[in-house]
């Protein structure tokens, strides 16, 4: 009896380890070089595997040196989910899976310029606390760049470290749901408080938050301000927008938001200074529309990543960042030299997908996955979509119109506002600019203004023929739906409704 | 407890249809119900020449089966239970709607009752989030440009006079509402919050000429009325809607009386008569509104929401605090972690609780408001 336990818990064990070796193998060098089927596609790998760690070296040697063994453990202590961080070529591993040439690279570069940013602000944080303004995501983060302050977006987190492990969330999630909020609230705002609560935030000088783009992250700024006991300017942008009464109105909350930062903080409004970031701004803007022009081609020449994640986080929290535009320009080569050579970034591309709403933060990889599967490419998404003019960098009058309609116009702002056709419309435009087969709605459960509106876009997509997947998830939260689940519900969509073979 | 008076019979009658007997009748002579949800609606404004501004309830709702497919059931109960309504006729008798982007669900409800029914007049009012003398610009033109879409679509008289009789009226009926709460100061107070709660949701249901003289005969009757003693507690409701005095019977079943009303269709600061200047209608309905209206929306009003919870214990002798809640209320429910706190730390008992729009779960409510009052003390 006894020698049976021991054997049956010595066969587990050892399954357990054969899993995580595979696991590991899987999403490592050597995974990736025993799957690359081309030297040259090994070469890609190892030259951002070796970059990023390179980055991340140095970032821990500067800080050693800086702040010494102990501050350095203080840091540590502080912010521990710089710990996570640390897992960022194992991101890189996960999102390379069958991919080769242009597209393997673009995700090389995309991952390598989030960590190039990441360690910048980082730095930010850590040596300059002094001049740290604390901002809500949805907030121009051009503003206190040109008053020379350093920018940290309180949601940003959220989004990033849960592309690391995807569970990384729900030890925050878990602390503000104990501190009181309402669990049905969004775990984008839950995980923020969290942070907060544990004190894994930084703190800055101020904080701006502003109306957008929910009711849940406006509340929590509330409960923000006061536990950071920081002045707070908060930004109103009204419901109706596309006018001019209302641009003028949040141009005039944007001045006075200056005018807070200047009083509150060591920044100094420098107009030439954003003149510079705006004119950055727009060069990035350009070449991603550029990207956007080579995209509309069938087989697409890039996709994925290259469109959503660099969107994301450049366009959000470094807009006008010389990194950016390197990357955009690298992009473009890349999505050209594909198109140049007929190559489509996905092998047997048989499906072209928009997901509306924010991507999947703690299933980042699910669009590998898909593209493998059923030769299912991700062309667009909500959070990229933007449609609005370049800024008129003439005046500093005509810069903060340009940001007010950047930000009043911008995806969820414009999404969760005004009459339902906002979000709806927008979808069946970008459906015919990028030649779409399906719409893919992020069904985050926690969104109120995408539930509310669910029943009208299901009709609407119906009368028009678009096939339409709902999957139905949590932002941050992978115990309320997990990710079977969630390849599950892509599986019946692609099975039933779009008749697909699996390519795999 | 004196028994039910008759008028209160009438009130409890008047409640258990979204248009009760007198929205019919004001209709027959020819006046204009418009529909309402939201407290930063200016009811004076819906009451300028034949309009009558009506509070949109759901009573007696049951399911929400037609509403769940087009809203989810991820929203508040309230705005399913009022599309609910909407597609099954219930609100045939209103000429028009109008809606505040309050929050995502209003907004929703809005676009859906517009997708789905196509109404001749349904309004968004475009209300800012916080208040300075640039929103109060915005908010007053917001007002112009409704009372214009009003007089243009029913082509009745919004002129500045004929607003400015409108704002009296209101505050000649506010005034009577509000010297019947004052009673309710008194350390016996002759009236329940059950009761209480019953006048205000008959008087935001139905036109308020019509409802006036049951709502003086019933003052009458309180003067003569045996005050009550035999209470353990004194509770104020904060919260946002609560339309249903039943919730409040359930509450003061154990042995409380609730005394103060700071939620959505409560009395405190809502019922507050208009301070009338020589200055635009709208100017003045404007600032008025902000100075009424106490939601989570506004982003800077928390410390006013606090201070007012706690002016309006000391000013009624309140115990403890119940904040009540909907299910799916970002608002409401992100904002309690910080109104939760202070409070406490102020050293106020609170007891949250969350709810569905209809009653729902009475024997855990009871035993929850129960072991609350035990819980002070009491």
């Amino acid at each position: 009896m006894m020698m049976h336990e021991i054997s049956s818990v010595a066969r587990a064990r050892l399954t357990d380890l054969k899993s995580a070796v595979g696991y590991y193998l899987r999403h490592s060098l050597v995974g990736f070089a025993m799957e690359a089927r081309r030297p040259g596609d090994i070469l890609i790998y190892v030259k951002y595997w070796f970059l990023i760690w390179a980055k991340i070296f140095k970032f821990i040697g500067l800080l050693l040196l800086k702040k010494g063994p102990v501050g350095f453990v203080r840091e540590l202590i502080h912010y521990p989910w710089i710990l996570t961080t640390l897992r960022a070529t194992q991101l890189l591993a996960r999102l390379s899976h069958g991919r080769k040439g242009a597209y393997l690279e673009s995700t090389g570069l995309v991952i390598y310029s989030i960590a190039v940013t990441l360690v910048q602000m980082l730095e930010e944080v850590i040596y300059e606390p002094e001049r740290l303004l604390i901002e809500e995501d949805l907030v121009p983060p051009e503003i206190g760049r040109a008053m020379g302050l350093n920018v940290w977006l309180v949601e940003a987190m959220g989004i990033l470290l849960p592309f690391l492990k995807h569970n990384a969330a729900e030890q925050y999630i878990d602390e503000t749901e104990n501190a009181g909020i309402n669990p049905d609230a969004c775990s984008f705002v839950k995980n923020a408080m969290g942070m907060i609560i544990k004190g894994h935030m930084p703190k800055g000088s101020a904080i701006v938050s502003s109306n957008m783009p929910c009711e849940a992250g406006m509340a929590s700024y509330t409960f923000i301000q006061r536990e950071y006991d920081v002045p707070i300017y908060r930004v109103d942008a009204p419901a109706n927008f596309y006018d001019e009464r209302a641009e003028k109105l949040f141009v005039e909350d944007l001045k006075g938001m200056i005018t807070f930062l200047e009083k509150h903080t060591p920044g100094r409004m420098d107009w030439n200074r954003l003149k510079d970031i705006c004119t950055s701004r727009n060069r990035m803007m350009e070449l991603e529309l550029e990207l956007w022009d080579m995209m509309r081609t069938r087989p697409a020449p890039l996709a994925s990543e290259a469109v959503w994640l660099s969107h994301l986080w450049h366009f959000y929290w470094f807009p006008g960042n010389p990194v950016g535009i390197r990357l955009y320009e690298k992009l473009v080569d890349l999505a050209r030299k594909n198109l140049e050579t007929k190559t489509p970034a996905v092998e047997n591309e048989s499906y072209r997908a928009i997901l509306w709403n924010p991507p999947f933060p703690n299933f980042v990889d699910i669009f590998n996955i898909v593209e493998r599967k059923y030769g299912l490419t991700l062309i667009m998404d909500s959070m990229t979509y933007n449609r609005h003019a370049f800024i008129d960098t003439s005046t500093p009058e005509t810069m903060l119109r340009g940001l007010a309609q950047i930000i009043l116009q911008g995806p969820m702002v414009r999404h969760v506002r005004g009459p339902v056709e906002n979000y709806i419309d927008d979808i069946f435009r970008c459906y015919k600019q990028f030649d779409l087969d399906m719409v893919w709605i992020a069904g985050h459960l926690s969104c109120k203004s995408g539930q509310g509106a669910s029943g009208i876009l299901r009709e609407r997509c119906r009368n028009e023929n678009i096939p339409l997947l709902v999957l139905d998830y949590d932002l941050l939260d992978t115990r309320i739906v997990s990710q079977e689940n969630m390849l599950r519900q892509v599986d019946h969509f692609m099975e039933n409704v779009m008749k697909a073979p699996r390519l795999n | 407890m004196a028994p039910l008076s008759k008028a209160m019979k009438v009130f409890e009658e008047l409640l258990e249809s979204p248009q009760n007997h007198l929205v019919e009748r004001a209709v027959e002579t020819g006046r204009i119900p418009i529909g309402y949800s939201c407290s930063f609606v200016p009811e004076a404004l819906l009451m300028a020449d034949k309009l009558f501004p009506v509070r949109l309830r759901a009573p007696g709702l049951t399911g929400t089966e037609i509403a769940d497919n087009y809203l989810s059931s991820f929203t508040c109960s309230y705005v399913r239970g009022l599309l609910e309504f909407a597609m099954d006729g219930r609100f045939d008798l209103l000429k028009g709607w109008v809606f505040v982007p309050s929050c995502a669900h209003m907004q929703r409800l809005y676009d859906n009752l517009e997708y789905l029914q196509k109404p001749d007049f349904n309004h968004i009012l475009d209300v800012p989030r916080k208040v300075n003398p640039d929103t109060l610009v915005w908010m007053a033109e917001e007002l112009q440009n409704m009372a214009d879409k009003l007089a243009n679509h029913f082509g009745v008289d919004m002129s500045d006079s004929s607003l400015r009789k409108a704002m009296r009226q209101c505050n000649d009926f506010v005034n009577v509402i509000q010297s019947i709460g004052e009673l309710r100061k008194k350390p016996h107070p002759p009236i329940s919050g059950t009761e209480f709660h019953q006048i205000v949701m008959v008087s935001l249901a139905s036109p308020k000429d019509l409802i006036l003289p049951y709502i003086l005969d019933f003052k009458k009757e309180l003067e003569q009325r045996e005050v009550m003693k035999n209470y353990r507690a004194r509770l104020m409701i904060v919260g946002g809607h609560l339309h249903d005095p039943e919730f409040i019977r359930v509450i003061e079943s154990q042995e409380c009386v609730v005394v103060a009303d700071r939620f959505c269709t409560g009395t405190i600061p809502g019922f507050k008569s208009i301070e009338l200047y020589d200055d635009s209608p709208y100017k003045i309905m404007a600032e008025h509104t902000f100075k009424k209206t106490l939601c989570p929306r506004m982003m800077e009003d928390f410390d006013r929401r606090f201070q007012t919870v706690i002016d309006t214990i000391e000013e009624y002798r309140v115990d403890g605090v119940v904040l009540e809640m909907l299910k799916f209320c970002d608002l409401w429910g992100v904002d309690s972690v910080s109104l939760v706190g202070a409070l406490r730390k102020a050293g106020i008992p609170v007891l949250k609780l969350e709810r569905e729009y209809r009653l729902s779960g009475e024997g855990q409510l009871r035993t929850r408001v129960q072991a609350f009052i035990e819980s002070m003390g009491k």
